[in-house]
């Protein structure tokens, strides 16, 4: 007997993406930002007086962070109805203290 | 309106076939699926029973988004066509018909069936404004409909992840006391494809048309969990 026929969503299907939902959103962003910031930090390495690199650096991290700061404080209690809201403050914050760092000429 | 519905039989090809449906205020998208049937084409499969959001057997996903059918208005669906295809990770049976049968197999993998204690049936004293209820209360809706399943990406990832509803049941046992298998669940609880594959992306709690949360029910297992580690 053939196996089943089961549907799952296509990665590069447009109808997959079509309802993307903010909480999924949030988690792609952690994780792109995750692998970003492995290729980022080599460059870093590399030769850390590039500002563009230190700039990027610093959004990326700024964004995995508080993005997984979201992740901890659901999985500590938060009500999950809040994970927008979360998840809304986690980019707003970030790009707050990017703005404060590049005002300040930080990087 | 144009009614885009994803086709698909066993030993056939998979296609999208449009229907010319016409739509008039208050229209719902089984409204439309039954119209075409008995109009244009009475081959097209389709599941459904109540027809008043009672019962959830028109799970599908339209327009991208898990949603039952005779809930959902054409009217604001917007514009262009309107796509429908059954629910994801549940095998076709024909067309808009899935098995729904892994998602008691799912249950039944995890334990998520009460377990009376042993001795005498006993009146439970469970109080109305008892923390037990208010914990429990909130997870106890499910109707079984599988839009939570559909919608998951890690039962996409991991068939052996028993998915949303299967865990938001099991939290609803760990919480009563008058079950008797919390020890047994514990375990399976803490293997590799049980609580640690949800990765908080609380999709099923978006598309639940219960408002039920099980992205919360999965969290408040592992505090469970992590607590017991501890103590």
């Amino acid at each position: 007997m053939s196996e089943p026929r089961v549907l799952k969503r296509q990665l590069l299907g447009a109808e997959s993406w079509r309802d993307t939902k903010l909480g999924m959103w949030a988690w792609l962003l952690g994780r792109a930002a995750a692998v970003l910031l492995v290729i980022v930090i080599v460059l870093h390495v590399r030769n850390p007086t590039i500002r563009p690199v230190r700039a990027t650096l610093l959004s990326l991290v700024l964004l995995h962070g508080l993005l997984g700061v979201r992740a901890l404080l659901l999985d500590f209690g938060l009500p999950v109805r809040w994970h927008r809201a979360l998840m809304i403050g986690a980019i707003a914050l970030g790009a707050l203290l990017f703005a404060g760092a590049w005002e300040w000429r930080w990087f | 309106m144009v009614l885009k519905v994803f086709r698909w039989a066993p030993d056939d090809g998979e296609r999208f076939q449009e229907y010319d449906v016409p739509v008039a205020e208050g229209t719902t998208v089984l409204d439309a699926l039954v119209d075409a049937q008995r109009r244009l084409d009475p081959t097209l499969a389709f599941r459904y029973a109540c027809r008043v959001g009672m019962c959830g057997s028109c799970a599908m996903v339209i327009n991208g988004r898990e949603r039952w059918a005779c809930r959902t208005l054409v009217g604001r669906l917007g514009r262009g066509p309107v796509t429908v295809r059954p629910l994801y990770h549940f095998p076709l049976i024909r067309d808009l018909v899935v098995d729904m049968s892994p998602f008691r197999e799912k249950m039944t993998s995890v334990g998520a069936a009460f377990v009376p204690a042993d001795g005498p049936a006993r009146f439970a004293p469970i109080g109305r404004d008892s923390r037990e209820r208010r914990r429990i209360d909130p997870a106890i809706e499910c109707i079984g409909c599988g839009m939570c399943v559909s919608a998951c990406t890690m039962v996409g990832h991991d068939a052996r992840f028993a998915g949303p509803a299967a865990y938001n049941r099991v939290f609803s046992l760990q919480e009563d006391s008058r079950d008797a298998a919390h020890e047994d669940r514990q375990a399976r609880l803490l293997s590799e494809d049980a609580l640690v594959r949800c990765h908080g992306q609380a999709n099923c709690t978006a598309v639940c048309p219960m408002q039920i949360s099980p992205t919360e029910s999965i969290l408040a297992l592992r505090r469970g969990a992590a607590r017991r580690l501890f103590t």
